[in-house]
């Protein structure tokens, strides 16, 4: 189990030698534990943190150490949130490190965990992770919306705003339609966007999505993919690239998230928020939006347009802003870790004054909406786009 | 009640014997060869997370009635072995001993826990109107308490000096299980002696009013110049922190990053002023006088804003040997020549912070890998830039484990003498950081110190290992980082 042919050079020579030779240049200052969200859930013990799995990671490459249950366990301890690799001294793609080890615990028969299984299962069945009928992807549209048959625009609703966290999905799509912007969906065909499955290592099935939401790409002759999701979009931008090239097939689109479509409009004038929103907010940058995807300014500035608008700044924000604790597989895997990450940045939002705590990703809302509910937290949860629209005049 | 069954009753999940645990805890940032880590203990037997003072007092006091002995441990981002165990025994883990305890806005300081980090720190005098005095180009990680405990230089001490001089009381644990405030002169053996006396669980500091600060870059021709700058600069109201880098570095840290160099000759200084006293046309002047020019505004800002990075050249290493040691400024541009003629095949980095006083801390790194046969043998080039320093009224840097035996020579007769004194009377069976102070001792001939060995082993080795330089395996960034 511990030789370097068991390391995950068989399924992607390039990457794994890559991954080798940068957990080599760490220069354990230490920099990725303390900013780490998941590494105070270990019990303090340095062992949890990205450090301490980079120095285990070295051994194991080099076969001085071997993948244990315990071990397992802690490499998939992580939200793959990018805050390490933001801060990394030497600049170690961890994410990509956490997340082809996972790949290559999944190929060894070694992971993933108990719920990510299921979330398989589910998948393969269902085309989604919450095992919901296809028929049942299209319940946001309301009879306002008109989806064409095919527009430049496709929307990407993604499962957790499409069947969990609508309120995202709904109300950007109602922005577009009172705008007059054209845009198509093909509910019912849509297939996760397999980040649940990339994130904690299950690239075959991941593999099988990927290449039925290319198909449905093609078939609709979209040029842009709009999704309110930061996941979804991440996966969208970064891996779906990749994974075309690698099954053969065309992805020949540009990924937007729908905060990057309101500043497009803001900027043309096609969008004038004129009713006040008089509320102080607090805003969350998602982690696979900003640091994933670099929108720091995007939301800023929508947040700037709305009249009425007090932005009140967590202290960690921007690059630097803390982890919900949703993303990577933690949520269903590890509930209680999750939810107290989450608590932990909904007290931040909390003491900073604001009515409001503002997010722009459904995977964020569903995390916070429950911490507040949860702690009885006194202040409200909104979708950005909910706050856009209500400064339209109808 | 066995060792083990009494630790767990005092820590419950708070401690750990768990073999996988352990190894986490059986290194620090420097990259030792595996034959010298095998002369020692390395690995732990227990790891306790203490996350109070009282925590600390009862390991100590199990740690006693055991006759185990105990590493204290920040974040182990000192290099000098001082986090790493000697002879085994337990690592307390202080990194969660991490609260902010007390701001006095009108007397400008502030108590916290020994684990709380600079980074941290820094955000939480903000809202008080005050910031660090000093602090470790580690901020984003090292702990007040580590830095300390380790002595050093850093950011702000151009103006401010020491970590030692900004810190104004401090409370140490002992063995007994007690813990006792000392202020002023009764404070200082425990400066820089790595918890060889005890462990400190409060530290009382010195902070500065936040002004902001208004980073400079400057080039100069040669190290001479540099020297000439930085004593002047030093006379500067508005100075605040400078440090340096020679073009060497600049070179090798534009390669890491994927851009052009700042500087391809010569030396970059970068000089924070305090910006409401800073007069940007009298550094210019001063520049111009020793021959430099101020860079773009651009060129600074980058500088200020990567100052806790200066490790980033690691990443075309992949390794990197570094040699330390203070050199007062009329010394800088002889150890800077030495140090070209003596590694004249090697790609070294020189940076260097300037100190209050006239002095500067040199850095040089010298980049190898670790995993390559000859590196247990080009360790020893790691020792020649102290080497050549001392020729010019250089010193060492720090003690830590690896240069205990070097201790005297940095702590000066007589505050090694009150530190031999001290040790007799606290710790009599060498409990506390073992090795920290004149040890460790060879396993298989407990009369030599193994820093001493070190020491005579790599000023043998040094000619030789000058000549076997390294060639790079590889120059390429790692795709996929956003950093
Ligand atoms: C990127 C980078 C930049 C750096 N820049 C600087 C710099 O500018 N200046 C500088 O001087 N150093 C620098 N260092 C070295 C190191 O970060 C500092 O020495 C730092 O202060 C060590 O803090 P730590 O918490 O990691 O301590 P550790 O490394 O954990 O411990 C240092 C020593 O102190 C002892 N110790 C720790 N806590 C206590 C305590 N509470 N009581 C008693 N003993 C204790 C330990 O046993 C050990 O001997 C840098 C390191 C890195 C990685
Ligand atoms: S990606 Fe986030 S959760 Fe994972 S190790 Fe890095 S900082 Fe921790
Ligand atoms: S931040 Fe990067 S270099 Fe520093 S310890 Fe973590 S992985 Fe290593």
């Amino acid at each position: 189990m511990s030789t370097q042919e068991q390391s995950p050079t068989a399924r992607d020579a390039a990457l794994a030698k890559m991954l080798a030779e940068a957990v080599d240049t760490c220069a354990r200052c230490g920099f990725c534990k303390v900013s780490c969200p998941t590494y105070p859930f270990g019990g303090g013990f340095e062992t949890f943190s990205p450090r301490a799995k980079v120095a285990f990671l070295k051994d194991y490459f080099e076969g001085r150490d071997v993948l244990t249950p315990e071990w397992v366990d802690r490499l998939y301890r992580c939200t793959t949130c990018e805050r390490c690799q933001t801060v990394c001294q030497t600049a170690i793609p961890l994410v990509a490190l956490w997340e082809s080890v996972r790949a290559d615990i999944v190929t060894k028969g070694l992971g993933p965990m108990p719920a990510h299984k299921k979330l398989r299962a589910l998948a393969e069945k269902h085309g989604n992770p919450y095992g919901e009928s296809a028929s049942r992807q299209s319940q946001w549209l309301s009879p306002e919306h008109h989806p064409m048959e095919a527009a430049d625009i496709l929307i990407f609703g993604g499962c957790t705003a499409s069947y969990r966290m609508p309120s995202m999905l709904q109300t950007g799509v109602t922005i577009l339609t009172r705008l007059g912007v054209p845009y198509a969906y093909a509910g019912g065909e849509e297939h996760c966007c397999a980040s649940p499955l990339l994130r904690t290592g299950q690239l075959d099935v991941a593999g099988e999505l990927i290449g039925k939401n290319l198909d449905l790409f093609a078939r609709t002759g979209a040029r842009t993919l709009v999704t309110p999701c930061g996941g979804c979009s991440k996966t969208l931008k970064h891996d779906y690239p990749v994974w075309a090239e690698k099954l053969g097939k065309p992805f020949d689109v540009t990924v937007r998230h729908f905060s990057e479509v309101y500043v497009d409009l803001l900027r043309q004038g096609r969008i004038k928020p004129s009713v006040a929103v008089n509320k102080t907010v607090t805003f969350h940058d998602p982690c696979h939006v900003g640091r994933s995807q670099g929108l720091f300014d995007e939301p800023r500035e929508i947040l700037a347009a709305i009249p009425g608008i007090k932005l009140l700044e967590m202290p960690r924000c921007r690059e630097s802003s803390r982890c919900c604790g949703a993303g990577g597989g933690v949520k269903a895997n590890y509930p209680q870790m999750a939810a107290a990450i989450a608590r932990e940045r909904l007290d931040e939002a909390v003491a900073t004054g604001a009515d409001t705590l503002v997010t722009m990703c459904p995977f964020c809302q569903g995390s916070f909406s429950q911490a507040i509910k949860e702690s009885e937290a006194s202040i409200g949860l909104s979708g950005l786009e909910e706050l856009l629209l209500a400064s339209l005049r109808q | 009640m066995t060792y083990q069954e009494a630790a767990e009753h005092a820590f419950g999940q708070a401690v750990s014997f768990d073999p996988q645990i352990l190894r986490s805890y059986d290194h620090d940032l420097g990259e030792m060869p595996r034959p010298l880590m095998a002369l020692i203990q390395h690995r732990p037997h227990t790891v306790v997370v203490a996350r109070s003072a009282a925590d600390v007092a009862t390991a100590l006091s199990l740690a006693k009635r055991y006759d185990v002995p105990v590493t204290p441990r920040g974040q182990a981002s000192a290099g000098y072995g001082g986090a790493i165990p000697s002879r085994g025994g337990m690592v307390l883990d202080l990194s969660n001993c991490n609260r902010i305890l007390a701001v006095d806005a009108d007397k400008n300081t502030v108590d916290v826990e020994p684990g709380v980090v600079w980074e941290d720190l820094s955000r939480a005098l903000a809202p008080h109107g005050l910031d660090n005095r000093v602090c470790p180009t580690s901020a984003p990680s090292s702990t007040v308490g580590g830095w300390f405990a380790m002595g050093g230089v850093g950011i702000g001490s151009l103006r401010y000096g020491s970590i030692r001089d900004s810190v104004l009381e401090i409370d140490v644990a002992g063995l007994d299980g007690t813990i006792r405030t000392f202020a002023g002169a009764d404070m200082e053996p425990f400066h820089q002696t790595c918890g060889g006396l005890g462990v400190i669980t409060r530290l009382r500091l010195a902070c500065r009013p936040a002004e902001a600060i208004l980073p400079l870059a400057v080039r100069l021709p040669d190290a001479a110049a540099a020297a000439r700058f930085l004593e002047t600069l030093a006379t500067t109201p508005a100075a605040y922190s400078a440090s340096l880098v020679n073009a060497g570095y600049c070179a090798l840290r534009a390669q890491a990053e994927g851009h052009r160099p700042a500087i391809t000759s010569g030396f970059l200084v970068s000089i924070a002023l305090l910006a409401p006293q800073a007069d940007t046309a009298a550094i210019a002047r001063l520049a111009s006088d020793c021959g430099g020019e101020v860079l773009d505004d651009a060129v600074a800002a980058q500088e200020w804003e990567g100052r806790y990075y200066p490790m980033r050249i690691k990443k075309i290493g992949p390794s990197a040997l570094v040699g330390e040691f203070f050199i007062p400024f009329e010394g800088f541009a002889a150890t800077s020549a030495d140090l070209t003629a003596a590694l004249p095949d090697d790609a070294f980095g020189l940076e260097a912070f300037a100190v209050r006083g006239g002095k500067l801390a040199v850095l040089v790194y010298i980049l190898d890998d670790a995993k390559a046969l000859l590196y247990p043998l080009r360790m020893a080039k790691a020792m020649i830039p102290l080497r050549l320093a001392a020729r010019h009224g250089g010193a060492p840097y720090a003690t830590g484990m690896w240069f205990s035996a070097l201790a005297k020579g940095i702590y000066g007769p007589d505050k090694y003498e009150r530190i031999a004194r001290l040790k007799t009377a606290r710790d009599s069976r060498d409990l506390l950081n073992p090795g920290s102070i004149g040890g460790p001792w060879l396993p298989f001939l407990p009369i030599i110190s193994l820093s001493r060995c070190i020491l005579w082993g790599t000023a043998c080795l040094a000619p030789l290992a000058a000549r076997l330089s390294y060639t790079r395996r590889r120059a390429t960034k790692h795709p996929g980082a956003t950093a």
